[in-house]
């Protein structure tokens, strides 16, 4: 696809960029800027039709000024000069002391992340609607106890250029497509609802033949087991996660606290873990930026930094934190490309990108299955939480099954996991090989909603709280 | 404010839709500015100045529909913008519900933005030497004696059988004000506006025991006007809130009574609200379908939503369709007394249109008036009292539930131990079953006024 100029699309200048620079730095010892255009599309099929959908066009400019690790931000929905200025002006009433313009040490131009082999702008919307109703038509055709269907389609194209007082500028394209689809289901009067998502960072080529085809078997697997589900008998027990989105467990009892912004806060469980083993030996925690196409993947951070892999756990060992500009300089360690933000109307700051754990050397799933005498399998999830403090995490889980002398045997649903962060890391007693990255539209609220992904292959933790009757 | 000009060119822009070949246009534009000082450990950390203008608009056309908004609101693009749109609208389905609202429900009544009472001309003369000084103010870190130590606040651990020290290790608070404008247009001749200012103080506080553990809270005010605005015990509220989980455990697995603060209560009425949505119950997506006119909970279970509550934050003369609000029963004595459905999701299902959504639900107390916690727990004797979430989620098809919480355990209605990592589980029809009692110590600040609540037989699992 050819891209636009970003200073086209913005209509500013490198010597109006210098000058914005040079106000905001009156008060303080760094300022950036972060433009945006992003167009958001929509379509939504519901009772069996295409009938709605829109698009959504935001723009602006975000202009920050940091004195040390105090921050001063502002933004303007205009990009006119004028008004970047003034933004500037208010953006630095965080501090008095002025800077003056660094040099650039220069980092090396990220490999384009994103396939793009037909912009989405070019689609045929008629086309598109089409995809969503022959995805309706195959759940029906797979499942006839389908009573609902409502998918919606959504892409966006966000054009970014930051440009910051080292002289830097860098741009960015970063298309997201995403297909979300609820089925509701019906059977003797009972119903079962699942959702099911993909979302990628390409073009519309994403919505193939296969695509449809592995979401309408996604909705449809397992159905019988969902019907008959009920909840287990609570308590503590051990818990095998199957590979993939159980990643949800690094994001929320581990991820969030290696977030470097909470540990310059000593406000993390692992402020003062650095350097310590947290974790059995081979396990390795990564969060990477550097996929092709996945959802949380960034050729540039939304501070100019290069995306990029970062292990924060190498064979057993707490060895980075996930770091923005800020905290990179607190610590006085390079930024790890993980300063991201909602949009330009947010600050940066330390954020996930596809957070998951490598494969280890304990077999398969059914290895792990094999081995709990009395437990809980799960592979369905819905949402998660952590408070970052205590480390206590807990998540949702859709589905799973009783595991009993080895084997699955009560299938269970709507329950929720309840956990510590650094406690269940620890009790992670065996990691099979089989790691998947879960493509789903995963989004992290910290603050800001920023999209991201996770995935880990399947493990057995030791013991964890299992919500239930 | 949005201004007069901005006024004239939404006008414009109706009437440039119609023009443009839309039968119908409904446009809703929004101005706010926000101000925000954050503060580190006593100290400034963060100064932002937000300021949004955005245009909404729902188009009609030849029986389709589609929505749209944008932020760039020069005259040359929003006319470009409105004639993509329209074409867009065109490559849809038709759909034989998709229409304004009859004129007749729409709003009258909101004709200066200024009615229902909540904007502060003193909003403008804020100065951002005032809003330093104010979030400065707020932070415990700031004042003389700080709660380091419990000798400086020996309130903060009263009833707690250790008594150990803590120190306060990070306090981050966040003050900010807001002015926020709306102005609803839409081609049946609808005109109305809604205007209001905030001033809001918010604090998370981490501290730590002395054998290491970590415990963090928060605490939280807002009002509409900065002569209300009091955030001088939000700090101690956090730090006291913290304090009080020191040494928490989940207590044994089984079913005790549940109070739960009013500060929380909301998240176990927010499912309620959703399933009786017409969206989720069209779908079938919804555990109250079929629900109206029926006695599903408790007796002492009444909730009405109150949009016109002059004076306080969130009130509204009409929803997002422009449509009246009015004040009316959403459950009362248990019965389910409305759906909450728009013009569209109405025509779809053949029932009367109501509203979006519940603009401002009030739990009433029961059995008596003026009830709260305290009262609740001593009425309860023995149970669990949850002070907050963690996580979990609803199944909305069937509204079994499942939530991590903390809070303490009580006994002879007083708290005697702290607990964490634990979990209640049940189905949301039972539960409002189970209903006890309704305090009436919600807190006016917030947007559902929700009481303290107490349930009997509540699933714990730890």
């Amino acid at each position: 696809m050819k891209m636009r100029n970003s200073i086209d699309i913005f209509g500013i200048g490198i010597p109006q960029l210098r000058a914005i620079v040079a106000e905001g730095l009156k008060g303080g010892n760094w300022c950036d800027l972060y433009f945006e255009q992003t167009v958001y599309n929509d379509l939504l099929l519901r009772d069996g039709a295409v009938a709605s959908g829109g698009f959504h066009l935001d723009y602006g400019c975000g202009v920050r000024v940091l004195d040390g690790e105090k921050t001063g931000y502002a933004y303007s929905e205009s990009t006119d000069f004028t008004s970047l200025l003034d933004a500037a002006r208010a953006a630095r009433s965080i501090a008095v002391r002025e800077g003056s313009f660094g040099v650039s040490a220069g980092a090396p131009v990220p490999p384009q992340l994103y396939a793009m082999k037909q912009a989405w702008a070019d689609a045929d919307k008629k086309a598109l609607a089409a995809w969503l109703e022959r995805l309706e038509a195959a759940v029906r055709t797979r499942e006839p106890r389908t009573l609902k269907v409502i998918a919606m389609l959504s892409w966006s194209q966000s054009d970014i250029m930051m440009y910051n007082s080292l002289d830097e500028l860098t741009e960015d394209s970063r298309p997201l497509g995403s297909v979300t689809m609820t089925v509701i289901f019906g059977d003797n009067g009972k119903t079962e609802q699942r959702s099911v998502s993909r979302s990628l960072r390409c073009g519309s080529e994403m919505l193939g033949d296969q695509l449809l085809a592995d979401l309408a078997v996604e909705a449809v697997t397992g159905l019988d087991d969902s019907f008959a589900a009920r909840r287990p008998k609570g308590g503590r027990m051990p818990v095998v996660m199957a590979a993939g989105a159980s990643g949800i467990l690094l994001h929320e009892a581990m991820g969030h606290a290696f977030e470097a912004d909470f540990n310059r806060k000593g406000q993390s469980i692992f402020s003062d873990k650095m350097g310590r083993r947290i974790c059995r030996k081979g396990i390795n925690i990564l969060d990477d930026g550097t996929i092709p196409g996945n959802r949380g993947s960034i050729r540039y951070d939304d501070e100019g930094v290069p995306g990029q892999k970062t292990y924060m756990v190498q064979d057993g060992v707490l060895t980075s934190y996930l770091h923005d500009r800020i905290s990179a300089s607190f610590y006085g360690v390079p930024p790890t490309g993980n300063g991201r933000r909602e949009s330009f109307r947010y600050n940066p700051i330390p954020r996930m990108r596809a957070t998951y754990m490598e494969s280890g050397p304990d077999g398969s799933l059914e290895d792990l299955i094999a081995s709990v005498r009395k437990g809980v399998y799960v592979d369905k999830f819905a949402n998660g939480e952590v408070r970052i403090g205590e480390g206590d995490f807990t998540f949702y889980v859709n589905r799973g099954y009783l595991i009993e002398n080895g084997r699955l045997t009560m299938p269970v649903k709507d329950i929720n996991i309840i956990g510590n962060g650094p406690k269940a890391l620890a009790d992670i007693i065996a990691v099979a090989g089989d790691l998947k990255i879960d493509d789903g539209t995963w989004t992290c609220g910290k603050e800001q909603s920023v999209a991201v992904s996770c995935g880990i292959p399947s493990v057995l933790v030791k013991n964890l709280t299992v919500g239930g009757e | 404010m949005i201004t007069r000009e901005e006024i004239l060119l939404t006008r414009e822009c109706v009437g440039y839709a119609k023009a443009e070949g839309a039968s119908a246009v409904r446009i809703s534009l929004t101005k706010s500015i926000e101000n925000l000082v954050a503060t580190l450990d006593g100290e400034v950390d963060k100064v932002t100045r937000c300021a949004d203008r955005s245009m909404s608009i729902a188009l009609f056309a030849d029986g389709r529909y589609g929505s749209f908004s944008i932020n760039k609101l020069e005259r040359k693009a929003l006319f470009r913008f409105i004639r993509e749109a329209i074409e867009t609208v065109r490559m849809f389905a038709p759909d034989a519900f998709r229409k304004l609202p009859e004129p007749g429900r729409c709003c009258r009544t909101a004709v200066n933005g200024l009615e229902m009472g909540i904007y502060d001309p003193a909003w403008e003369s804020v100065t951002p030497e005032d809003r330093v000084r104010m979030a400065l103010e707020a932070a415990v870190n700031g004042h003389p004696e700080p709660c380091c130590h419990p000798g400086a606040c020996p309130e903060l651990v009263e009833g707690r059988s250790e008594g150990s020290p803590f120190r306060l290790v990070s306090e981050e608070g966040e003050y900010s004000d807001s002015e926020y404008d709306t102005y609803v247009i839409d081609s049946q001749g609808l005109e109305c506006r809604h205007t209001e200012t905030s001033f809001d103080y918010g604090v998370e506080v981490t501290i730590e025991d002395n054998k290491g553990n970590k415990y963090s809270d928060y605490w939280w005010t807002a009002a509409p006007f900065l002569k209300d605005y009091d955030a001088s015990s939000c700090g101690a509220t956090a730090v006291q809130r913290a304090a009080a989980q020191i040494g928490a455990a989940p207590a044994r697995s089984g079913r005790y009574n549940m109070v739960i603060g009013a500060e929380v209560a909301s998240r176990l009425v927010s499912p309620l609200l959703g399933a009786l949505n017409a969206n989720s119950i069209q779908q079938g997506n919804s555990f109250l379908v079929g629900s109206e006119g029926k006695k599903l909970f408790s007796e002492g279970f009444t909730l009405i939503d109150e949009p016109w509550r002059k004076g306080e934050s969130g009130s509204k003369l009409f929803d997002s369709e422009g449509v009246a609000t009015s004040t009316s029963p959403i459950i009362e004595n248990g019965v389910v007394k409305r759906y909450f459905a728009n013009t569209y999701m109405a025509g779809k299902m053949g029932i009367k249109p109501t509203l979006e959504e519940a603009v401002r639900p009030r739990l009433c107390g029961w059995p008596s008036a003026g009830l709260d916690r305290n009262a609740l727990m001593v009425m309860c004797g023995n149970g669990i009292l949850v002070t907050d979430f963690n996580g979990g989620n609803c199944n909305m098809t069937t509204g079994d539930f499942s939530y991590g919480i903390s809070g303490q355990v009580f006994e002879n209605g007083k708290s005697v131990r702290p607990v964490h990592e634990m979990l209640i589980t049940g189905n949301f029809l039972e539960l409002w079953q189970h209903l006890i009692a309704a305090g009436s110590d919600f807190r006016p600040c917030a947007t559902r006024l929700i009481p303290s609540l107490a349930f009997s037989d509540v699933d714990f699992s730890g």
